[in-house]
Order: structure tokens, then C-alpha cells, then sequence
């Protein structure tokens, strides 16, 4: 058995080479070839924001590609960046204004570069409405994300329960190591106090995600 | 007359079976409406529009793109956007077809390159650019036939391979690749359907239904706007037009989506 494996083989590679047929190019060429198209074929109003096509410790973990695992060894590592980028608001108070946080889970827009142009926002919106299920009832959102209707009604709004999802949307990868959902704190997306208030829009009993069907 | 009128009858019928069918198949309402939308494609005007641009002597040259060469010899453009992208040994390169209009616009023609790629994406609104009605005009003359990429020439398998790296690969402040949105089936950003692209009949139809007439923009769009309107809303900078970085991604999807029956103007949303 294996010598015809060997025998096909050695008659069949100097045929594909003369047919022309290409191989496979290994991981580390491929990596070199894609990282010189990252690099020369992206263009942005300053150098700066050019820098955002580099990866990170954590993103270059996370690019798995094709049905590559992650290794335990690699989740581990991820949840640990994760748990060390977490910042809090300056005044501790990690539960905000529910009525901002409406406002913020509904606007998908900041930070976009076209035309040579950042788009310039006081600040970015939140982008929750683009992935998750809000209020009930509310027919444009999303359903790449897992549906946050009636969020603190299942969970209540404990003082635990507000971190927990404070750094859930800080940095999600400190419980879902490497999952869709961007980092939305860790990356500067969102500020703190930004994030506060979409704490407040998730547990607080007075908002719609929490009201009655 | 009544065979014509029973011919008549008999295609209604078929009609409204087919129609109860397909209403009773999609649980999506909004289905039927895109369906309607796609059969009444206002993006055939734009095929015209592109023929006339080929044939017509154009440019500092003034000479028309007859002799442009998309893989399958001089102004054969039955077929040729099946096979792209594809590997040119004129320009050393693999390109797609954007990058090779591009080739024949400023070789032919005599064009600048930087003027076509500043208006090669035309303003929403507008009466859209040349590259995008020659895109779409080109690509015509391929409907009803399979996508067919080969990956014979090393540089095409690199490509290919390139591509998918950049398919996974993960940056900026959203932390998303092409995969976030693309990975998984029956998902929509916000009312969007997002497209499962590691799904061979996903991918099929992205690959044979560009360039499509994207509603929203009333213009026909290309797969470099595609492309670059992912990268613009995944906050990232700006992808270049007919880059190797876009070439590459279009590389993977066509030879993913090998054997897809080309049907163009798509019709988006």
C-alpha cells in the first residue's frame, strides 16, 4: 500500500510540476504575501489611522483560519490581556443613565474613514442594535448577537450583575474569549462612561429592553 | 387562439403556483419584496450603456477597448469573467476584472490611471461611472455560464491563499474580520441579511451576482464597492481600488464559489 502511494507520487509530481500546477503556499509565506497587502494597500487621512489594520496580541490569536481551534493555552491568554484591559469610569459609578444608553445602543455610526475623511463624532455610537434584539417589539435589529431583550428582567440589577456586564461589554473576550463581539471598551471604541450608560439600558428595570411585550 | 389562450392560462396557473409556492417556502416577508424588486432589475440599462463604451474609440488614444484582453485573447469576452481573477503575464499579476479594465483603459485608451480610480466608484445618485457600466457589460457576456477558477499559475494560488488570510484576519476597534458577519447562516445586521460566506451556495451567490444594482445608491455597484464598503464600515482604512489586497479576497470567494451559474445585474438591497 505504501509503496504505490510512494510510486504514484513520484510519478505524479513531475507531471503536475509540468502541467504548471501551483502548491500550496505554506503559512508563514502566505502570512508574509497578506501582511505587504495589508500594509501597501490601505489608505488613510493621517498615519495614525492607518495604524488600525495592525493586530494586536489578542487579535492575532483570534484570526483563526478555516475550522482551526483555539488552544486552551491560547483562550487563557486572551481572557488574561482581556482582564487586564478593563478600565472604570474615573467616578466608580459603573451604572449610567438608561435614557443615553437608548439613545447610544441605537446609533451605529463614528470613527468611519471614506473619501479621505474621518467621520468626525463628539463621540461613537454604541453599534448593539446592528447584532442584538433591544427592546421587544423593535423590528430593525440585528441577530448576530444573542438577543439582550429583557436582559435585566431575567438577571435582575445587582451590584454584580452591573460589572459583570460592564466588562462584558468592555472587554467581552474576558468571559468569550476571541467572540464576534468587538472590544468595545479595550479597543477605544466607547468610552467608560459610554459603557455605563449601556449598563443602565440593560438592567435598569425603567428601560424598554426591560419593559413588557 | 384557444391553444393560445389555454397556452395563456396554463403559464398563469404555473405563475401563481410558483408564487403561492414561493410565499409559502420564505417564512421572510421581506423575500417577496426583494424578489419582485430583482425581476424588474433597473440594472439592465447599465449593460447598454457599458457595450457602447466598448465599442466606442475613447481616451488620448481614441481607441475603443476591442482589443482589450481579459484571458481568452483580444476582445473575447464570452466566458473571460468566469475565469477572473486570473493571472496575466503582460502585467506579471493576478487581477480581477476592475484591475484588468483598468490595464486596457490606460494601455489602449491612453487614460491616467489615478482619473479613472477617483470616479471608478460613482456617487449614489448618480448616473454611475464608465468602470462600473464596462464592469457590468463585461460580465453579461459571461451570464448562464459557471464560474471556473483555476489556481495553476503560483501566483493565483497565492492569492487564493492571501485572500483567505484576509478573510480571517481580525483588526481595528470592532476587532472584526470578514468571518464576524460572514461566518455563520441566516443572520442580518440590523434588517440586512448578512450572506454565510464559508458556505459553498452563500458564496455562490455573491460571486455570480456582482456587479448588481444596488437600490439604495440607484447606481450599479461593483465587487471592489463591495469590498471597500466592508472595510469602510468595519471602521478600517480605506481599501485601494483594484489593489492586490482586494484582488486577493476576490480570489478566494471566486474559487470558493466555483461553479456558480453567473447571472448579473444582481440586485441588492
Amino acid at each position: 500500500m505504501r509503496k504505490a502511494w510512494l510510486k504514484w507520487t513520484m510519478l505524479g509530481a513531475p507531471a503536475l510540476i509540468a502541467a504548471g500546477c501551483a502548491t500550496a503556499p505554506d503559512p508563514a509565506t502566505t502570512r508574509q504575501i497578506a501582511e505587504k497587502m495589508v500594509s501597501e494597500d490601505f489608505t488613510a487621512p493621517t498615519p495614525a489611522l492607518l495604524k488600525r489594520l495592525e493586530q494586536d496580541r489578542s487579535q492575532r490569536i483570534c484570526s483563526k483560519i478555516g475550522d482551526a481551534k483555539l488552544t486552551q493555552e491560547e483562550a487563557a491568554e486572551v481572557v488574561k490581556l482581556a482582564r487586564a484591559s478593563i478600565q472604570y469610569p474615573a467616578s466608580g459609578k459603573l451604572v449610567g443613565d438608561w435614557k443615553v444608553g437608548n439613545t447610544l445602543a441605537h446609533d451605529g455610526a463614528g470613527d468611519r474613514i471614506q473619501f479621505g475623511r474621518l467621520e468626525k463624532r463628539k463621540e461613537n455610537g454604541g453599534l448593539c442594535q446592528n447584532c442584538h434584539a433591544l427592546a421587544p417589539g423593535e423590528i430593525n435589529v440585528g441577530n448576530v448577537g444573542p438577543s439582550l431583550t429583557g436582559y435585566g428582567a431575567q438577571r435582575g440589577n445587582s451590584e454584580a450583575i452591573a460589572k459583570l456586564t460592564y466588562e462584558r461589554i468592555y472587554n467581552a473576550w474576558a468571559y468569550s474569549p476571541c467572540s464576534n463581539m468587538p472590544r468595545l471598551g479595550a479597543t477605544r471604541h466607547l468610552t467608560p462612561e459610554q459603557i455605563a450608560h449601556l449598563v443602565a439600558f440593560l438592567i435598569d428595570p425603567a428601560s424598554p429592553v426591560n419593559g413588557k411585550r | 387562439m384557444p391553444t393560445t389562450r389555454g397556452g395563456f392560462a396554463a403559464i398563469l396557473l404555473a405563475c401563481l403556483a410558483a408564487w403561492g409556492a414561493a410565499l409559502a417556502q420564505s417564512d421572510d416577508p421581506l423575500a417577496v419584496g426583494r424578489k419582485m424588486l430583482a425581476e424588474d432589475n433597473p440594472g439592465e440599462l447599465w449593460i447598454e450603456r457599458g457595450k457602447a463604451l466598448f465599442h466606442q474609440k475613447r481616451g488620448p488614444r481614441n481607441a475603443s477597448l476591442e482589443q482589450c484582453d481579459f484571458g481568452l485573447g483580444p476582445g473575447k469576452l464570452d466566458g473571460a469573467t468566469a475565469q477572473l481573477p486570473r493571472y496575466f503575464p503582460d502585467t506579471d499579476r493576478v487581477q480581477d476584472l476592475e484591475s484588468r479594465l483598468l490595464t486596457c483603459m490606460v494601455q489602449l485608451q491612453g487614460f491616467n490611471r489615478d482619473d479613472i480610480v477617483k470616479r471608478a466608484i460613482s456617487p449614489a445618485g448618480s448616473n454611475g461611472s464608465d468602470v462600473e457600466a464596462l464592469a457590468l457589460y463585461i460580465t453579461s457576456r459571461s451570464n448562464g455560464m459557471k464560474i471556473n477558477i483555476s489556481l495553476s499559475h503560483q501566483k493565483e494560488y497565492d492569492a487564493y491563499k492571501a485572500g483567505e488570510y484576509l478573510f480571517y484576519r481580525r483588526s481595528g476597534q470592532t476587532d472584526f474580520a470578514c468571518l464576524q458577519c460572514h461566518g455563520e447562516a441566516n443572520k442580518r445586521i440590523r434588517l440586512q441579511d448578512l450572506i454565510h460566506m464559508t458556505d459553498k451556495k452563500g458564496v455562490q451567490e455573491v460571486v455570480s451576482t456582482w456587479p448588481a444594482y444596488r437600490g439604495a445608491h440607484f447606481v450599479v455597484r461593483t465587487m471592489q464597492w463591495r469590498l471597500y464598503d466592508c472595510f469602510w464600515q468595519m471602521r478600517l482604512p480605506e481599501l485601494k481600488y483594484a489593489s492586490d489586497a482586494s484582488i486577493a479576497l476576490t480570489t478566494y470567494l471566486h474559487y470558493q464559489g466555483n461553479g456558480a451559474v453567473i447571472k448579473v445585474p444582481g440586485f441588492k438591497r
